[in-house]
Protein backbone atom coordinates (compact mmCIF):
# COMPACT_ATOMS: atom_id res chain seq x y z
CA UNK A 1 0.00 0.00 0.00
CA UNK A 2 2.92 2.10 0.53
CA UNK A 3 3.90 2.51 -3.33
CA UNK A 4 0.65 2.69 -4.04
CA UNK A 5 0.01 6.02 -2.01
CA UNK A 6 3.57 7.26 -2.76
CA UNK A 7 2.19 7.47 -6.39
CA UNK A 8 -0.87 8.50 -6.09
CA UNK A 9 1.23 11.76 -4.09
CA UNK A 10 3.53 11.88 -6.74
CA UNK A 11 0.73 11.80 -9.66
CA UNK A 12 -2.24 13.66 -7.76
CA UNK A 13 -1.25 17.60 -9.07
CA UNK A 14 -1.01 16.49 -12.68
CA UNK A 15 -4.01 14.40 -12.77
CA UNK A 16 -5.79 17.60 -11.50
CA UNK A 17 -4.19 19.96 -14.81
CA UNK A 18 -5.41 17.33 -17.08
CA UNK A 19 -8.76 17.21 -15.52
CA UNK A 20 -9.13 21.00 -15.22
CA UNK A 21 -7.24 20.80 -18.98
CA UNK A 22 -10.28 18.85 -20.23
CA UNK A 23 -13.15 20.63 -18.78
CA UNK A 24 -11.62 24.03 -20.00
CA UNK A 25 -11.66 22.28 -23.70
CA UNK A 26 -15.49 21.63 -22.70
CA UNK A 27 -16.51 24.70 -22.14
CA UNK A 28 -14.83 26.53 -24.85
CA UNK A 29 -17.09 24.13 -26.74
CA UNK A 30 -20.04 24.20 -25.37
CA UNK A 31 -20.01 27.80 -25.06
CA UNK A 32 -20.23 27.99 -28.62
CA UNK A 33 -23.05 25.23 -28.94
CA UNK A 34 -26.00 28.13 -28.53
CA UNK A 35 -24.70 29.72 -31.71
CA UNK A 36 -23.94 26.80 -33.78
CA UNK A 37 -27.56 25.10 -32.66
CA UNK A 38 -29.06 27.77 -33.88
CA UNK A 39 -27.98 28.20 -37.42
CA UNK A 40 -27.51 24.08 -37.62
CA UNK A 41 -29.68 24.24 -40.53
CA UNK A 42 -26.69 26.55 -41.84
CA UNK A 43 -23.99 24.24 -40.72
CA UNK A 44 -25.19 20.90 -41.51
CA UNK A 45 -26.16 22.50 -45.03
CA UNK A 46 -22.02 23.36 -45.06
CA UNK A 47 -20.76 20.39 -43.82
CA UNK A 48 -22.54 18.54 -46.59
CA UNK A 49 -20.77 20.57 -49.27
CA UNK A 50 -17.56 18.73 -47.67
CA UNK A 51 -16.21 15.58 -49.67
CA UNK A 52 -17.58 12.96 -48.16
CA UNK A 53 -14.82 11.08 -47.21
CA UNK A 54 -13.67 14.14 -45.15
CA UNK A 55 -17.24 14.46 -43.37
CA UNK A 56 -16.59 10.84 -42.48
CA UNK A 57 -13.11 10.83 -41.41
CA UNK A 58 -14.18 13.25 -39.13
CA UNK A 59 -17.04 11.61 -37.86
CA UNK A 60 -19.48 14.12 -39.08
CA UNK A 61 -21.89 12.17 -40.95
CA UNK A 62 -24.11 10.95 -38.49
CA UNK A 63 -23.85 13.70 -35.66
CA UNK A 64 -26.34 16.26 -35.36
CA UNK A 65 -24.84 19.58 -34.21
CA UNK A 66 -28.15 21.26 -33.63
CA UNK A 67 -28.67 18.17 -30.83
CA UNK A 68 -26.87 18.64 -27.66
CA UNK A 69 -25.27 15.08 -27.77
CA UNK A 70 -24.59 15.38 -31.37
CA UNK A 71 -22.64 18.22 -30.72
CA UNK A 72 -21.51 16.88 -27.51
CA UNK A 73 -20.54 13.57 -29.58
CA UNK A 74 -18.31 15.63 -31.98
CA UNK A 75 -16.22 17.62 -29.23
CA UNK A 76 -15.98 14.65 -27.42
CA UNK A 77 -13.47 13.35 -29.32
CA UNK A 78 -11.06 16.27 -28.45
CA UNK A 79 -11.78 15.21 -24.61
CA UNK A 80 -11.16 11.60 -25.73
CA UNK A 81 -7.63 12.58 -27.35
CA UNK A 82 -6.84 14.91 -24.22
CA UNK A 83 -7.71 12.04 -22.23
CA UNK A 84 -6.04 9.28 -24.23
CA UNK A 85 -2.98 11.12 -24.07
CA UNK A 86 -2.94 11.70 -19.97
CA UNK A 87 -3.86 7.46 -19.56
CA UNK A 88 -1.28 6.89 -22.04
CA UNK A 89 1.13 9.13 -20.25
CA UNK A 90 0.59 7.67 -16.69
CA UNK A 91 1.06 3.96 -18.04
CA UNK A 92 4.31 4.88 -19.77
CA UNK A 93 5.86 6.70 -16.93
CA UNK A 94 4.52 4.39 -13.78
CA UNK A 95 7.05 1.87 -14.05
CA UNK A 96 9.29 3.58 -15.98
CA UNK A 97 9.73 6.83 -14.07
CA UNK A 98 11.82 5.01 -11.33
CA UNK A 99 14.48 4.16 -14.02
CA UNK A 100 15.01 7.63 -15.50
CA UNK A 101 14.87 8.80 -12.22
CA UNK A 102 17.42 6.08 -11.52
CA UNK A 103 15.32 5.39 -7.88
CA UNK A 104 14.59 1.58 -9.50
CA UNK A 105 17.28 0.52 -7.59
CA UNK A 106 16.24 1.40 -4.43
CA UNK A 107 12.68 0.18 -4.83
CA UNK A 108 13.65 -2.99 -6.16
CA UNK A 109 16.59 -3.49 -3.13
CA UNK A 110 12.97 -3.59 -0.78
CA UNK A 111 11.59 -6.63 0.40
CA UNK A 112 9.06 -6.45 -2.05
CA UNK A 113 8.04 -8.88 -5.40
CA UNK A 114 8.32 -7.14 -8.35
CA UNK A 115 4.44 -8.84 -8.65
CA UNK A 116 3.77 -6.48 -6.15
CA UNK A 117 5.38 -3.03 -7.33
CA UNK A 118 3.39 -3.49 -10.59
CA UNK A 119 0.31 -4.12 -9.07
CA UNK A 120 0.68 -1.41 -6.90
CA UNK A 121 1.38 0.99 -9.66
CA UNK A 122 -1.30 -0.29 -11.92
CA UNK A 123 -3.49 0.23 -9.26
CA UNK A 124 -2.55 3.74 -8.27
CA UNK A 125 -3.14 4.31 -12.44
CA UNK A 126 -6.46 3.11 -12.08
CA UNK A 127 -7.31 4.70 -9.48
CA UNK A 128 -6.41 8.35 -11.02
CA UNK A 129 -8.02 7.16 -14.11
CA UNK A 130 -11.24 6.70 -12.24
CA UNK A 131 -11.04 9.66 -9.68
CA UNK A 132 -10.33 12.15 -13.40
CA UNK A 133 -13.76 10.42 -15.02
CA UNK A 134 -15.64 10.71 -11.81
CA UNK A 135 -14.33 14.59 -11.89
CA UNK A 136 -15.16 15.01 -15.41
CA UNK A 137 -18.41 13.11 -15.31
CA UNK A 138 -19.91 15.74 -12.97
CA UNK A 139 -17.83 18.88 -14.19
CA UNK A 140 -19.17 17.99 -17.82
CA UNK A 141 -23.04 17.53 -16.63
CA UNK A 142 -22.51 20.96 -14.85
CA UNK A 143 -21.02 22.66 -18.03
CA UNK A 144 -23.54 21.01 -20.60
CA UNK A 145 -26.97 21.68 -18.03
CA UNK A 146 -25.28 25.59 -17.75
CA UNK A 147 -24.69 26.57 -21.26
CA UNK A 148 -28.20 24.39 -23.34
CA UNK A 149 -32.14 24.07 -22.19
CA UNK A 150 -32.26 21.33 -24.68
CA UNK A 151 -33.02 18.27 -22.44
CA UNK A 152 -31.32 15.28 -23.39
CA UNK A 153 -30.64 11.44 -22.42
CA UNK A 154 -28.69 11.61 -18.98
CA UNK A 155 -28.20 7.71 -19.60
CA UNK A 156 -26.58 8.25 -23.05
CA UNK A 157 -24.46 11.09 -21.67
CA UNK A 158 -23.03 8.75 -18.91
CA UNK A 159 -22.42 5.96 -21.47
CA UNK A 160 -20.55 8.78 -24.21
CA UNK A 161 -18.70 9.66 -20.66
CA UNK A 162 -17.79 6.36 -19.98
CA UNK A 163 -16.30 5.40 -23.41
CA UNK A 164 -13.40 7.63 -22.49
CA UNK A 165 -12.27 5.65 -19.16
CA UNK A 166 -12.65 2.35 -21.39
CA UNK A 167 -10.36 4.15 -24.47
CA UNK A 168 -8.21 5.46 -21.40
CA UNK A 169 -7.63 2.08 -20.01
CA UNK A 170 -6.57 0.86 -23.29
CA UNK A 171 -4.05 3.24 -23.64
CA UNK A 172 -2.38 2.92 -20.34
CA UNK A 173 -2.18 -0.90 -20.77
CA UNK A 174 -0.11 -0.07 -24.05
CA UNK A 175 1.81 2.42 -22.18
CA UNK A 176 2.05 0.26 -19.39
CA UNK A 177 3.52 -2.61 -21.68
CA UNK A 178 5.52 -0.31 -24.03
CA UNK A 179 7.20 0.62 -20.63
CA UNK A 180 8.47 -2.16 -20.33
CA UNK A 181 9.44 -3.31 -23.59
CA UNK A 182 11.60 -0.65 -24.58
CA UNK A 183 15.07 -0.51 -22.90
CA UNK A 184 15.51 3.16 -21.93
CA UNK A 185 12.82 5.76 -22.40
CA UNK A 186 13.99 9.44 -22.66
CA UNK A 187 10.79 10.88 -22.43
CA UNK A 188 7.19 10.35 -22.41
CA UNK A 189 4.97 12.50 -23.73
CA UNK A 190 6.67 12.37 -27.27
CA UNK A 191 6.09 8.76 -27.67
CA UNK A 192 2.73 8.81 -26.04
CA UNK A 193 1.72 12.05 -28.54
CA UNK A 194 3.08 9.56 -31.37
CA UNK A 195 1.39 6.90 -30.83
CA UNK A 196 -2.24 8.47 -29.41
CA UNK A 197 -2.41 10.50 -32.64
CA UNK A 198 -1.00 7.60 -34.61
CA UNK A 199 -4.27 5.24 -33.39
CA UNK A 200 -6.53 8.36 -34.49
CA UNK A 201 -5.04 8.75 -37.63
CA UNK A 202 -5.96 4.99 -38.14
CA UNK A 203 -9.57 5.96 -37.15
CA UNK A 204 -9.91 8.84 -40.06
CA UNK A 205 -8.71 6.36 -42.25
CA UNK A 206 -10.78 3.63 -40.66
CA UNK A 207 -14.08 6.14 -40.74
CA UNK A 208 -13.65 7.21 -44.74
CA UNK A 209 -12.95 3.95 -45.91
CA UNK A 210 -16.07 2.41 -44.97
CA UNK A 211 -16.18 -1.65 -44.42
CA UNK A 212 -12.72 -1.55 -43.17
CA UNK A 213 -10.77 -4.14 -40.35
CA UNK A 214 -9.20 -1.12 -39.18
CA UNK A 215 -11.60 -0.86 -36.36
CA UNK A 216 -10.50 -3.52 -34.64
CA UNK A 217 -7.00 -2.07 -34.06
CA UNK A 218 -7.63 1.67 -32.98
CA UNK A 219 -9.73 2.14 -29.80
CA UNK A 220 -11.15 5.00 -31.29
CA UNK A 221 -12.77 2.99 -33.43
CA UNK A 222 -14.80 0.83 -30.31
CA UNK A 223 -16.63 3.51 -28.69
CA UNK A 224 -18.37 5.20 -31.96
CA UNK A 225 -20.30 7.81 -30.24
CA UNK A 226 -23.00 8.20 -33.12
CA UNK A 227 -23.71 4.65 -32.63
CA UNK A 228 -23.84 5.03 -28.87
CA UNK A 229 -26.51 8.31 -29.17
CA UNK A 230 -28.81 5.99 -31.92
CA UNK A 231 -28.77 2.98 -29.93
CA UNK A 232 -27.82 3.95 -26.43
CA UNK A 233 -25.63 0.76 -26.12
CA UNK A 234 -22.07 0.17 -26.77
CA UNK A 235 -20.87 -2.53 -29.28
CA UNK A 236 -20.47 -5.75 -27.48
CA UNK A 237 -17.82 -6.91 -30.02
CA UNK A 238 -15.50 -4.01 -29.39
CA UNK A 239 -16.39 -3.94 -25.93
CA UNK A 240 -14.71 -7.55 -25.88
CA UNK A 241 -12.16 -6.58 -27.72
CA UNK A 242 -11.03 -3.66 -25.51
CA UNK A 243 -11.18 -5.82 -22.71
CA UNK A 244 -8.67 -8.41 -24.02
CA UNK A 245 -6.43 -6.10 -25.38
CA UNK A 246 -6.53 -4.16 -21.63
CA UNK A 247 -6.00 -7.55 -20.12
CA UNK A 248 -3.58 -8.66 -22.45
CA UNK A 249 -1.36 -5.83 -22.34
CA UNK A 250 -1.43 -5.73 -18.63
CA UNK A 251 -0.90 -9.69 -18.27
CA UNK A 252 2.79 -9.38 -20.70
CA UNK A 253 3.30 -6.21 -18.45
CA UNK A 254 3.47 -8.60 -15.41
CA UNK A 255 5.65 -11.08 -17.37
CA UNK A 256 7.76 -9.09 -19.38
CA UNK A 257 8.92 -6.95 -16.04
CA UNK A 258 9.35 -10.09 -13.90
CA UNK A 259 12.11 -10.95 -15.97
CA UNK A 260 13.83 -7.73 -16.94
CA UNK A 261 17.67 -6.73 -15.73
CA UNK A 262 17.15 -3.45 -14.62
CA UNK A 263 19.87 -1.08 -15.90
CA UNK A 264 22.83 0.31 -13.86
CA UNK A 265 23.07 3.37 -13.05
CA UNK B 1 27.38 -20.24 9.11
CA UNK B 2 27.99 -18.71 5.18
CA UNK B 3 25.89 -15.64 4.81
CA UNK B 4 26.59 -15.23 0.99
CA UNK B 5 27.45 -18.14 -0.80
CA UNK B 6 28.14 -17.55 -4.28
CA UNK B 7 28.22 -20.53 -6.84
CA UNK B 8 29.76 -20.57 -10.01
CA UNK B 9 27.56 -17.28 -10.98
CA UNK B 10 28.00 -16.14 -14.61
CA UNK B 11 26.17 -12.56 -16.06
CA UNK B 12 26.14 -11.75 -19.87
CA UNK B 13 24.71 -8.57 -20.91
CA UNK B 14 23.62 -9.77 -24.20
CA UNK B 15 26.95 -10.93 -25.64
CA UNK B 16 29.26 -8.66 -23.07
CA UNK B 17 30.71 -9.88 -20.29
CA UNK B 18 29.51 -9.17 -16.82
CA UNK B 19 30.92 -11.85 -14.56
CA UNK B 20 32.35 -15.37 -15.32
CA UNK B 21 32.09 -18.19 -12.76
CA UNK B 22 32.45 -16.23 -9.58
CA UNK B 23 32.12 -18.27 -6.65
CA UNK B 24 33.06 -17.05 -3.19
CA UNK B 25 31.61 -17.09 0.69
CA UNK B 26 31.30 -14.40 2.93
CA UNK B 27 31.26 -15.63 6.94
CA UNK B 28 28.69 -14.69 9.17
CA UNK B 29 30.19 -11.48 10.84
CA UNK B 30 33.16 -10.87 9.14
CA UNK B 31 33.52 -7.87 6.81
CA UNK B 32 34.07 -9.03 3.45
CA UNK B 33 36.02 -6.70 1.04
CA UNK B 34 35.63 -7.41 -2.56
CA UNK B 35 37.94 -5.11 -4.78
CA UNK B 36 38.67 -4.80 -8.25
CA UNK B 37 39.11 -1.89 -10.89
CA UNK B 38 35.93 0.22 -12.44
CA UNK B 39 34.44 -2.28 -14.77
CA UNK B 40 35.43 -5.46 -13.24
CA UNK B 41 32.30 -7.09 -12.11
CA UNK B 42 31.74 -5.78 -8.58
CA UNK B 43 28.48 -4.52 -9.28
CA UNK B 44 27.09 -6.70 -11.26
CA UNK B 45 27.92 -9.50 -9.08
CA UNK B 46 25.98 -7.18 -5.89
CA UNK B 47 23.08 -6.37 -8.61
CA UNK B 48 22.51 -9.97 -8.93
CA UNK B 49 22.55 -10.73 -5.10
CA UNK B 50 19.50 -8.65 -4.97
CA UNK B 51 18.24 -9.53 -7.84
CA UNK B 52 17.83 -6.09 -9.45
CA UNK B 53 19.14 -8.00 -12.66
CA UNK B 54 19.11 -12.25 -13.15
CA UNK B 55 22.32 -14.31 -13.47
CA UNK B 56 22.99 -15.99 -17.10
CA UNK B 57 24.35 -19.59 -14.92
CA UNK B 58 25.45 -20.50 -11.50
CA UNK B 59 23.45 -19.71 -8.04
CA UNK B 60 23.49 -17.04 -4.99
CA UNK B 61 22.72 -17.67 -1.28
CA UNK B 62 21.81 -15.58 1.29
CA UNK B 63 21.08 -17.22 4.51
CA UNK B 64 20.62 -20.05 2.57
CA UNK B 65 18.01 -18.57 0.51
CA UNK B 66 18.38 -18.37 -3.06
CA UNK B 67 18.41 -14.68 -4.34
CA UNK B 68 16.45 -15.25 -7.25
CA UNK B 69 13.48 -17.13 -5.80
CA UNK B 70 13.40 -16.01 -2.42
CA UNK B 71 14.56 -12.78 -2.72
CA UNK B 72 12.02 -11.08 -1.75
CA UNK B 73 12.52 -12.69 1.95
CA UNK B 74 15.95 -12.39 1.76
CA UNK B 75 15.87 -8.59 1.59
CA UNK B 76 14.49 -7.90 4.19
CA UNK B 77 18.01 -8.48 6.02
CA UNK B 78 19.76 -6.65 3.65
CA UNK B 79 20.42 -2.97 3.89
CA UNK B 80 21.65 -1.65 0.69
CA UNK B 81 24.35 1.03 -0.24
CA UNK B 82 24.87 1.49 -3.77
CA UNK B 83 27.86 3.60 -5.19
CA UNK B 84 25.37 6.22 -6.87
CA UNK B 85 22.55 7.32 -5.13
CA UNK B 86 19.01 8.56 -6.55
CA UNK B 87 15.98 9.27 -4.61
CA UNK B 88 12.53 10.74 -5.59
CA UNK B 89 13.38 14.68 -5.76
CA UNK B 90 10.75 16.30 -4.60
CA UNK B 91 9.84 14.47 -0.96
CA UNK B 92 11.82 15.42 2.03
CA UNK B 93 14.50 14.01 3.85
CA UNK B 94 12.64 12.36 6.52
CA UNK B 95 9.32 11.40 4.14
CA UNK B 96 11.80 9.38 2.00
CA UNK B 97 12.96 7.63 4.78
CA UNK B 98 10.03 7.24 6.32
CA UNK B 99 9.06 5.82 2.85
CA UNK B 100 11.77 3.52 3.02
CA UNK B 101 10.84 2.23 6.18
CA UNK B 102 8.19 1.29 5.70
CA UNK B 103 9.11 -1.55 3.34
CA UNK B 104 10.53 -3.69 6.29
CA UNK B 105 7.69 -4.50 9.15
CA UNK B 106 10.49 -4.33 11.82
CA UNK B 107 12.11 -0.95 11.06
CA UNK B 108 12.50 1.07 13.93
CA UNK B 109 11.56 4.76 13.19
CA UNK B 110 13.35 6.28 16.00
CA UNK B 111 16.57 4.78 14.46
CA UNK B 112 16.40 7.02 11.46
CA UNK B 113 16.85 9.97 14.11
CA UNK B 114 19.60 8.64 15.57
CA UNK B 115 21.28 7.43 12.46
CA UNK B 116 20.84 10.81 11.02
CA UNK B 117 22.18 12.75 14.06
CA UNK B 118 25.37 10.39 13.93
CA UNK B 119 26.08 11.53 10.11
CA UNK B 120 24.99 15.01 10.23
CA UNK B 121 22.03 14.57 7.88
CA UNK B 122 19.45 17.60 7.63
CA UNK B 123 16.07 15.75 7.70
CA UNK B 124 13.70 18.76 6.53
CA UNK B 125 15.55 19.69 3.26
CA UNK B 126 14.34 18.04 -0.16
CA UNK B 127 16.37 15.48 -1.36
CA UNK B 128 16.59 17.60 -4.86
CA UNK B 129 18.02 20.37 -2.65
CA UNK B 130 21.13 18.12 -1.37
CA UNK B 131 24.60 17.82 -2.57
CA UNK B 132 26.13 14.37 -3.84
CA UNK B 133 27.52 14.03 -0.12
CA UNK B 134 23.98 14.39 1.48
CA UNK B 135 22.62 12.20 -0.86
CA UNK B 136 24.91 9.98 0.23
CA UNK B 137 24.69 10.22 3.62
CA UNK B 138 20.82 9.66 3.12
CA UNK B 139 21.64 6.65 1.38
CA UNK B 140 24.17 5.27 4.60
CA UNK B 141 20.81 6.20 7.04
CA UNK B 142 17.85 4.61 4.24
CA UNK B 143 20.59 1.51 4.03
CA UNK B 144 20.83 1.00 7.95
CA UNK B 145 17.48 1.77 9.49
CA UNK B 146 16.36 -1.74 9.62
CA UNK B 147 18.74 -2.97 11.07
CA UNK B 148 19.90 -5.33 8.68
CA UNK B 149 22.27 -9.24 8.75
CA UNK B 150 23.50 -7.93 5.79
CA UNK B 151 25.13 -4.76 4.59
CA UNK B 152 26.31 -4.31 1.22
CA UNK B 153 28.00 -1.35 0.21
CA UNK B 154 29.13 -0.74 -3.28
CA UNK B 155 32.05 1.96 -3.36
CA UNK B 156 30.33 3.74 -0.44
CA UNK B 157 32.77 6.33 0.68
CA UNK B 158 32.46 8.63 -2.96
CA UNK B 159 31.50 12.17 -2.13
CA UNK B 160 31.33 11.41 2.02
CA UNK B 161 34.48 14.42 3.60
CA UNK B 162 37.49 12.53 5.35
CA UNK B 163 35.60 13.04 8.69
CA UNK B 164 31.80 11.75 7.61
CA UNK B 165 34.29 8.63 6.00
CA UNK B 166 35.82 7.88 9.69
CA UNK B 167 31.97 8.19 11.07
CA UNK B 168 30.71 6.03 8.53
CA UNK B 169 33.71 3.60 9.39
CA UNK B 170 33.01 3.28 13.12
CA UNK B 171 28.86 3.02 12.19
CA UNK B 172 29.65 0.04 10.43
CA UNK B 173 32.25 -1.31 12.89
CA UNK B 174 29.26 -0.94 15.30
CA UNK B 175 26.65 -2.81 13.06
CA UNK B 176 29.44 -5.58 12.99
CA UNK B 177 30.22 -5.60 16.68
CA UNK B 178 26.45 -6.78 17.11
CA UNK B 179 27.11 -9.01 14.68
CA UNK B 180 25.80 -8.12 11.06
CA UNK B 181 27.58 -9.14 8.04
CA UNK B 182 29.21 -6.67 5.76
CA UNK B 183 30.19 -6.93 2.15
CA UNK B 184 32.78 -4.38 0.93
CA UNK B 185 32.61 -3.34 -2.49
CA UNK B 186 35.47 -0.94 -3.38
CA UNK B 187 37.95 0.08 -5.60
CA UNK B 188 40.07 2.26 -3.36
CA UNK B 189 42.18 -0.75 -0.96
CA UNK B 190 43.32 1.45 2.06
CA UNK B 191 39.54 1.43 2.86
CA UNK B 192 39.27 -2.00 2.44
CA UNK B 193 42.66 -2.57 4.36
CA UNK B 194 40.95 -0.24 6.88
CA UNK B 195 37.92 -2.44 7.81
CA UNK B 196 38.13 -5.70 6.02
CA UNK B 197 38.94 -8.89 7.50
CA UNK B 198 39.01 -10.92 4.31
CA UNK B 199 39.60 -9.91 0.65
CA UNK B 200 38.00 -11.12 -2.85
CA UNK B 201 39.71 -9.88 -5.96
CA UNK B 202 38.06 -9.51 -8.70
CA UNK B 203 39.33 -8.98 -12.49
CA UNK B 204 37.58 -8.56 -16.18
CA UNK B 205 34.90 -10.81 -14.34
CA UNK B 206 36.45 -13.04 -12.84
CA UNK B 207 37.54 -13.41 -9.11
CA UNK B 208 41.09 -14.05 -9.25
CA UNK B 209 41.58 -14.90 -5.42
CA UNK B 210 39.63 -14.98 -1.83
CA UNK B 211 42.38 -13.79 0.96
CA UNK B 212 43.01 -12.92 4.79
CA UNK B 213 43.80 -9.63 4.89
CA UNK B 214 46.43 -10.44 7.01
CA UNK B 215 47.98 -13.03 4.65
CA UNK B 216 48.17 -10.41 1.64
CA UNK B 217 49.45 -8.07 4.22
CA UNK B 218 52.05 -9.56 6.55
CA UNK B 219 53.32 -12.98 5.41
CA UNK B 220 54.05 -13.55 1.56
CA UNK B 221 55.06 -10.02 -0.17
CA UNK B 222 57.62 -7.79 0.41
CA UNK B 223 58.71 -4.92 -1.00
CA UNK B 224 62.52 -4.36 -1.98
CA UNK B 225 64.46 -1.20 -3.14
CA UNK B 226 68.23 -1.76 -3.43
CA UNK B 227 70.89 0.61 -4.69
CA UNK B 228 74.06 -1.31 -5.79
CA UNK B 229 77.64 0.55 -6.55
CA UNK B 230 77.51 -0.63 -10.07
CA UNK B 231 74.94 -0.77 -12.35
CA UNK B 232 72.70 -3.41 -12.47
CA UNK B 233 72.09 -6.10 -15.14
CA UNK B 234 68.02 -5.48 -16.27
CA UNK B 235 67.67 -9.06 -15.93
CA UNK B 236 69.78 -9.90 -12.60
CA UNK B 237 66.07 -9.94 -10.77
CA UNK B 238 64.65 -11.75 -13.15
CA UNK B 239 63.56 -15.01 -11.30
CA UNK B 240 60.53 -16.46 -9.92
CA UNK B 241 58.48 -14.56 -7.34
CA UNK B 242 59.74 -11.06 -7.95
CA UNK B 243 57.19 -8.59 -9.93
CA UNK B 244 56.66 -5.10 -10.92
CA UNK B 245 60.60 -5.12 -11.38
CA UNK B 246 62.21 -2.20 -12.49
CA UNK B 247 65.87 -1.22 -12.87
CA UNK B 248 67.22 2.03 -13.39
CA UNK B 249 71.15 1.64 -14.01
CA UNK B 250 72.25 1.30 -10.36
CA UNK B 251 68.80 1.28 -8.24
CA UNK B 252 66.07 -1.64 -8.42
CA UNK B 253 62.93 -2.04 -6.53
CA UNK B 254 60.52 -4.90 -6.68
CA UNK B 255 57.81 -6.96 -4.92
CA UNK B 256 59.13 -10.57 -4.18
CA UNK B 257 56.60 -13.47 -2.95
CA UNK B 258 58.49 -16.71 -1.67
CA UNK B 259 61.43 -17.32 0.20
CA UNK B 260 63.54 -14.23 0.87
CA UNK B 261 66.74 -15.76 1.46
CA UNK B 262 66.89 -16.34 -2.16
CA UNK B 263 66.90 -11.92 -2.49
CA UNK B 264 69.85 -12.52 0.24
CA UNK B 265 71.86 -14.99 -1.99
CA UNK B 266 71.71 -12.92 -5.09
CA UNK B 267 72.04 -9.67 -3.17
CA UNK B 268 75.70 -11.54 -1.37
CA UNK B 269 76.72 -11.40 -5.44
CA UNK B 270 77.15 -7.91 -5.74
CA UNK B 271 77.92 -4.57 -3.19
CA UNK B 272 74.98 -2.86 -2.22
CA UNK B 273 74.85 0.41 -0.80
CA UNK B 274 71.30 0.59 0.56
CA UNK B 275 68.93 -1.54 1.44
CA UNK B 276 65.45 -0.86 2.37
CA UNK B 277 62.49 -3.98 2.84
CA UNK B 278 59.30 -2.87 3.50
CA UNK B 279 55.98 -4.02 4.05
CA UNK B 280 54.00 -3.49 0.11
CA UNK B 281 50.76 -1.95 0.35
CA UNK B 282 47.81 -3.32 -0.74
CA UNK B 283 47.89 -1.41 -4.01
CA UNK B 284 51.34 -2.60 -4.79
CA UNK B 285 49.84 -6.20 -3.70
CA UNK B 286 46.86 -5.91 -6.15
CA UNK B 287 48.91 -4.61 -9.27
CA UNK B 288 50.77 -7.29 -8.65
CA UNK B 289 48.21 -10.18 -9.17
CA UNK B 290 46.78 -7.66 -11.87
CA UNK B 291 49.97 -8.01 -13.72
CA UNK B 292 50.40 -11.50 -12.91
CA UNK B 293 46.74 -12.99 -14.06
CA UNK B 294 46.59 -10.54 -17.15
Amino acid sequence: MNIYFQELKMYARSLLYWTFGMLLTLILFMLMFPAISQDAALMNQLISKFPPELTRALGLTTLDLSMVLGFYGYLFLFILLIGSVYAMKSGMSVLSEEIRAKTADFLLSKPISRNAIVTAKIMSVLSLLVLQTVIYIIGAFIVVNLTTNQIFDKTTFLLINLSLLLVQLFFAALGLLLSVIIRKIKSVLPITLGIVFGFYVLQMLNQSLTDSNLAYITPFAYFDISKIVATGAYESTYLIIDTIMILGFTVLTYIIYNKKDMPSI
Amino acid sequence: MNVIEISKLTKFYGKSRGIVDVSFNVEEGEIFGFIGPNGAGKSTTIRTLLSLIYPTSGSAKILGKDCIKEGQEIRQYIGYLPSEVFYYDNMKVIDLLKYSASFYPNANKNRIYELAKIMDLDLNRKIEDLSYGNKKKVGIVQGLLHSPKLIILDEPTGGLDPLMQNRFFELIHEENRKGTTVLFSSHILSEVQKICTRVGIIKEGKMIRVEDIKTLEHTNYKKFKIEMQEAIPDEYFNMTGVSNLEVNEKAATFIFNGDINKIVEKLYERKVINLIVEEPSLEEIFLHYYEKEA
